[in-house]
């Protein structure tokens, strides 16, 4: 009931139990066993103070409960110590039996074993003595066997008779003792199997009293703790009680009070009630009054809203009435549209068919034209290709008979110059040179020799320019080809800038190839790619090029002032003309070069005559041709705008390329006739003169020759009769007619040579 | 069918007939459902019905012209079933087939004198075999056969057998017809006798016939008892082995002969041990074993899978004997080895402490009544300074005295496994005693101490009685709220004791 005090009486004697040690022995006294006890105490102390704190919570907790039941705890303690004071106890008592068996064993044991000893040692001295008395017997016997008075023999033989009797005696004794013991030990044997069935119900006596005590003594202690448990409860319960009835009291005497309170709460509210009826009464009948009235104004309006309601309806189905109308029009319209747009998808899927149709039939009829045209390309392609065959053969045809002409007409000059060189060296007794002609070492006709690529005369011009620095000016000769005004220097010089200012149109890797290649090799290559760059291809591209740099160098110097825009335009328009010019040129050219077809022949014939004079015209145009001014450097700077000028110039004639091309296809004429007249004034007239001259001398001159001839025939012919007759002399003298002779022919002979 | 069908009847006509076409369904199935238990009990009626419909059909007719027949009087066609079963059971064994209730009904009115070859692999039900074993034995104690009545019937039953055996005389094969039959059941067999070849009766009948021929006879070649080998290889759970060759309540009629337990005996012991390896315990007492032959048995015991508990007491064995127990500790798992009223004497005892020192297995150790003294006392002490394992120890009557003690004394103080230790019928004497209680004084283990009648004063008998007390209370403690080391009670109780 009051844990609180109990432990509170609990610790304060413990804590005086705790001081009072501390007072009186003490650690630091003299006495050691005070010191001791001291040491102990403390011990104990900490080991009081460490159980307290770990079983503190546990002992809190459970304070209460176990003090609760302290006394039920404490019966039911008490109860088990004794009961288990009490089963030790019996079984102690029950196996004392047992442990006074085993020691009355290990009694009975030493004991068997001390008689066993004594036996042992008894039967060894029997043994001993036994035979001490059978030696003495076997002894005498041989005494015996030495006597010979029988009544000495009998003697001995009772004597020995005596001895063996006690000797049997003795055994016997002995076999009777032994009889007796295993006799005592047969007693012995039923003794103890009577002490052992005695002991067992000894032992089953003290087993059914110990059980039967200990039933009464578990009977007793449970009755004790069943006592114990209802005196708790009757206490639980007369304190509950007492509990009860305080709560009881208060209960009621709280629901008094409230009862009190609840009249008074109920009369307030049935005051409050009756107010509130009243003034609920006097509110419904004003909202009575309300609302009627209100019911009456809804009333009249609800008529109002019938009547509109019904004007309303009648204009509605009037509005409904009309609008069945209209909508009855308007299917009757959609029906019409219907089939209107039925019609026009009719007419539009007849369109549509007439369109494929129509679509088909132009597409087949474009294949249809596409195929003729194609054929007909065709048709011309090969057209051309044989025009183009029977152009080349005819210029074969032509070349060959030019050749074949020309080879006659060579042979003639030959002869001619043979003739002639005979007749100044043989007859004249003149020297005679060579006369030596541009049209004498031409071979073919005159127009193909312009129809060089540009790169071969680069590389003629190169190559001459290389020559021309080892022997200047002997073979200059050889630049007939090139136009006039501008000489393989110039050429050389402007080749030499282009190639060094345009590299860039040159690929890389083709000028890492050139690298090792020498210099002259190198420029051409570059100037290959260059031209293969800019479109140059031909020959004439190529002098116009240069031509170009002329003028345009002429005409920067000139119009210096002029904006480059312009002057752009002015070089344009320049090169333009000068372009025409020389197409113009080389269509007169050859408009010459027919005109002089015709008189080929006669020039063969007058060839002999005008040798001479041909001689110094040709030399004289070689002068002519020797005059070009060395042009001064064009600055590098302005050849890319030279050369941007010429290609954009370059670019429009070409245009005009294709028909010009079929009229250049025909042969330059102009220079045939003038090439064949020369070729026929080879010999100059007043040569021809001379040889007429000498030719009447030499006739004359013939008839003297002849005449000489005549003579030294006849001399012939007489000379030979006298060798014949000296032979025949000669065949009489050595006949053997001679021998028989006197006198020999012989004889005869010598003596007149003598 | 009715609870299906009310729902469209309560809702009434306002309900349209969707909702009862809907509904129909799920009464049809109702009704689909319904049937089928009715038909589930018919079938299970005809089935015990139908072994014999014609009697039940003759006695109803019979009945019916019975004025006096009422309803009640008619049993259950099930309950003549059952009964009709029961009676012919010998011969037509119907169990395994019945519903539960109906099996339980069967057993409990099958008597319990059926053939064992009917019922031991059939009936599991313990109440049959608890009437069994209460017909045949006025004392049971099942939990001693490990709480299974049908295992105590067969043990108990083959064991009576067994003891009953005289070979020679007896068919073998009434065992051995046995061993099918309980095979699955016998977990031990403890046999108190064992017959010897020409049982005592018949013997001194033969004596009246022909007295030289029979002690001829007897003496010469059939002193051999029963082979337990066959036996024993044939119960697959054999766990326990407790055997005594000699005869029980032999009384006056005592001789030598009776208790032979002969060198071939003891060869086929060891053999059927050996091949048994679900034996776990194996008890030969009473049986004169000598040494030569307690070194044959634990021979065939070295290195044993399961054996657990060897008990030797009562027998014959000396030191070598001890020797080869103690080789024994150290090749198996054993746990309890008893060797009391044996004469292993001080080098025995040294070879067991040998083998203690550092055995972890063995948990008790029984050397009451034999002859330690002191020097075999000795020596089990030093051993048990370094053993962490030994619980129980037995050194009753073994003549030891003080410097055994002394030794104890200090084993005590160190120790903290041994629970129960006994020194009783020794020579302890005063100083011992003395010095045991100094060695008690620092011991919180020790539950029992037995050191009655060995010379020790009463007042330190009292006070290590008082130490044992309190070692108690902690235990119990312990036991109660393992977590708390210590409790009030305790506290107090050593704390008197220390003053």
């Amino acid at each position: 009931m009051n844990p609180s005090g109990s432990m509170g009486v609990l610790e304060q004697t413990e804590e005086e139990r705790l001081s009072t040690p501390n007072l009186e022995p003490s650690v630091y006294s003299d006495d050691p066993q005070e010191r001791i006890q001291a040491r102990r105490l403390r011990i104990a102390a900490r080991l009081e103070a460490r159980r307290r704190e770990a079983l503190g919570e546990y002992i809190d907790g459970k304070k209460e409960s176990e003090e609760d039941q302290s006394k039920s705890y404490k019966q039911k303690e008490e109860s088990r110590l004794k009961l288990s004071k009490l089963l030790l106890c019996g079984t102690e008592l029950v196996t004392n039996i047992q442990v006074a068996a085993d020691i009355r064993e290990i009694h009975r044991r030493v004991e068997e074993e001390e008689i066993k000893r004594q036996r042992i040692e008894k039967l060894e001295n029997e043994v001993k003595n036994s035979q001490d008395k059978f030696d003495e017997i076997t002894t005498k016997w041989e005494e015996g066997k030495r006597k010979h008075i029988p009544q000495d023999l009998w003697e001995i033989l009772n004597t020995q008779q005596l001895h063996c009797a006690g000797l049997i005696e003795d055994k016997n004794k002995l076999i009777n003792e032994l009889q007796q013991e295993l006799k005592v030990k047969d007693d012995q044997y039923v003794k103890d199997l009577k002490k052992q069935s005695d002991d067992i119900c000894l032992l089953l006596e003290r087993m059914e009293e110990q059980v039967k005590d200990i039933m009464k003594s578990f009977r007793q202690e449970l009755s004790h703790i069943e006592k114990a448990f209802e005196l708790e409860r009757q206490e639980l319960l007369a304190s509950n009680k007492k509990k009860w009835e305080r709560a009881l009291q208060n209960h009621n005497s709280k629901e008094l009070e409230y009862l009190i309170n609840r009249i008074k709460k109920v009369e307030d509210y049935e005051k409050q009630l009756n107010r509130q009826r009243i003034w609920d009464c006097e509110e419904y009948n004003m909202i009575k009054i309300k609302l009627e009235q209100d019911v009456q104004i809804l009333e009249q309006q609800l008529q109002q809203m019938k009547a509109t309601y019904q004007l309303n309806q009648e204009k509605l189905e009037y509005n409904f009435q009309v609008l069945k109308k209209r909508d009855e029009e308007s299917t009757v319209i959609k029906s019409q549209q219907k089939r209107k747009i039925n019609r026009l998808h009719d007419v539009l899927n007849n369109l549509r068919l007439k369109y494929a149709k129509q679509v088909k039939q132009f597409q087949e009829e474009n294949h249809s034209l596409t195929s003729e045209y194609k054929r007909l390309v065709l048709q011309f392609k090969e057209i051309q290709r044989a025009m183009r065959h029977f152009a080349i053969i005819d210029d074969e045809k032509f070349r060959e008979i030019w050749l074949m002409n020309e080879e006659e007409a060579k042979g003639l000059i030959s002869r001619a110059f043979d003739v002639d060189r005979i007749i100044h060296i043989q007859h004249l007794g003149l020297p005679w040179t060579e006369p030596d002609f541009w049209f004498l070492k031409n071979v073919g006709p005159i127009s193909q020799q312009q129809q060089k690529t540009a790169t071969q005369i680069v590389e003629e011009v190169l190559k001459q320019a290389d020559e021309e620095g080892l022997e200047e000016g002997t073979s200059e000769s050889s630049y007939l080809d090139l136009p006039k005004q501008i000489s393989a220097k110039t050429t050389r010089k402007i080749l030499m800038l282009l190639c060094d200012e345009s590299g860039f149109l040159i690929e890389s890797k083709l000028l890492s190839i050139l690298l090792p290649l020498e210099k002259n090799e190198c420029y051409l290559l570059r100037l290959d790619a260059i031209f293969s760059a800019l479109g140059i291809e031909s020959e004439e591209d190529l002098y116009k090029l240069v031509k170009f740099f002329l003028e345009y160098r002429a005409h920067h110097l000139s119009a210096s002032q002029i904006s480059p825009w312009t002057q752009a335009n002015l070089e344009r328009s320049s090169l333009m003309s000068a372009l025409e010019r020389m197409s113009l040129m080389s269509t007169s050219g050859f408009e010459k070069s027919l005109m002089s077809d015709w008189d080929l022949e006669q020039e063969q014939e007058a060839e002999s005559l005008l040798e001479g004079e041909e001689e110094s015209s040709v030399g004289g145009e070689q002068e002519e041709e020797e005059a070009p001014p060395s042009p001064k450097l064009i600055h590098p700077n302005e050849v890319l705008k030279v050369l941007e000028a010429f290609v954009m110039g370059l670019r429009k004639p070409r245009n005009f390329r294709a028909p010009v091309r079929m009229t250049k296809s025909k042969r330059d004429n102009s220079k045939d006739s003038e090439y064949w007249k020369a070729l026929a004034t080879v010999i100059p007239s007043s040569t021809q003169n001379l040889w007429d001259a000498l030719y009447t001398a030499l006739e004359k001159y013939h008839l003297v020759l002849t005449q000489r001839a005549k003579l030294l025939t006849e001399n012939n012919s007489l000379e030979q009769q006298n060798s014949e007759l000296q032979l025949l002399l000669q065949q009489y003298l050595h006949s053997k007619i001679n021998s028989e002779l006197q006198i020999p022919p012989t004889h005869v002979f010598r003596v007149p040579t003598k | 069918m009715q609870g299906a069908l009310t729902p469209p009847i309560l809702s009434g006509p306002s309900q349209s007939a969707v909702s009862n076409q809907a509904l129909m369904p799920t009464a049809s199935q109702a009704s689909n459902v319904a049937p089928q238990p009715s038909k589930t009990f018919s079938s299970s009626g005809p089935l015990p019905g139908k072994t014999k419909p014609t009697p039940v059909r003759r006695m109803r007719r019979i009945i019916a012209e019975d004025p006096e027949w009422s309803l009640a009087i008619v049993p259950l066609l099930t309950e003549l079933c059952i009964q009709h079963i029961v009676k012919n059971f010998q011969k037509n064994p119907i169990l395994k087939q019945l519903l539960p209730e109906h099996q339980k009904k069967v057993l409990s009115h099958l008597s319990p004198d059926l053939p064992l070859a009917v019922t031991a692999n059939l009936i599991e039900d313990e109440n049959y075999w608890r009437r069994c074993c209460m017909q045949r034995w006025p004392v049971c104690h099942v939990a001693k056969h490990g709480g299974s009545w049908k295992h105590m019937f067969f043990e108990r039953y083959l064991e009576n057998l067994l003891k009953h055996f005289i070979p020679g005389t007896t068919d073998p094969s009434i065992i051995l017809d046995l061993l099918p039959l309980c095979a699955n059941y016998v977990r031990r067999i403890r046999v108190d006798q064992f017959l010897p070849p020409v049982q005592l009766p018949a013997s001194l009948q033969t004596r009246e016939l022909s007295d030289s021929g029979s002690e001829v006879e007897s003496e010469e070649p059939t002193m051999d008892h029963y082979q337990l080998g066959d036996l024993v290889a044939g119960l697959k759970h054999l766990e326990e082995l407790d055997l005594v060759y000699g005869v029980k309540d032999c009384g006056m009629n005592f001789e030598w002969n009776l208790f032979l337990f002969t060198y071939r005996d003891c060869h086929s012991l060891a053999a059927t041990i050996k091949a048994c390896h679900t034996l776990k315990i194996f008890r030969l007492t009473r049986s004169k074993v000598d040494d030569e032959k307690a070194r044959i048995l634990i021979r065939s015991l070295l290195n044993h899978p399961g054996l657990e508990e060897l008990d030797l007491s009562h027998n014959l064995i000396g030191d070598r004997g001890a020797r080869a127990a103690a080789k024994l500790l150290s090749h198996s798992h054993l746990r309890v080895l008893n060797l009391a009223n044996n004469q292993v004497r001080g080098p025995g005892a040294q070879s067991l402490a040998h083998a203690l020192a550092h055995n972890t297995n063995l948990v008790s150790l029984n050397l009451r009544l034999n002859c330690l003294e002191d020097e075999g006392g000795q020596a089990l002490a030093h051993a048990l300074q370094t053993n962490k394992c030994l619980t129980t120890l037995n050194l009753g009557g073994n003549e030891l005295s003080e410097p055994t003690a002394t030794l104890l004394a200090q084993v005590l103080a160190i120790n903290t496994t041994l629970t129960s230790l006994n020194l009783s019928c020794n020579h302890i004497g005063l100083d011992g005693g003395k010095q045991l209680l100094e060695g008690m004084s620092d011991n919180k283990t020790l539950l029992e101490f037995d050191l009655r009648l060995s010379d020790i004063s009463q007042e330190s008998e009292y006070l290590i009685g008082q130490a044992l007390h309190a070692n108690r209370e902690a235990a119990r403690q312990r036991a109660l709220n393992p977590g708390y080391l210590m409790s009030p009670i305790i506290a107090n109780v050593p704390g008197n004791s220390v003053e």
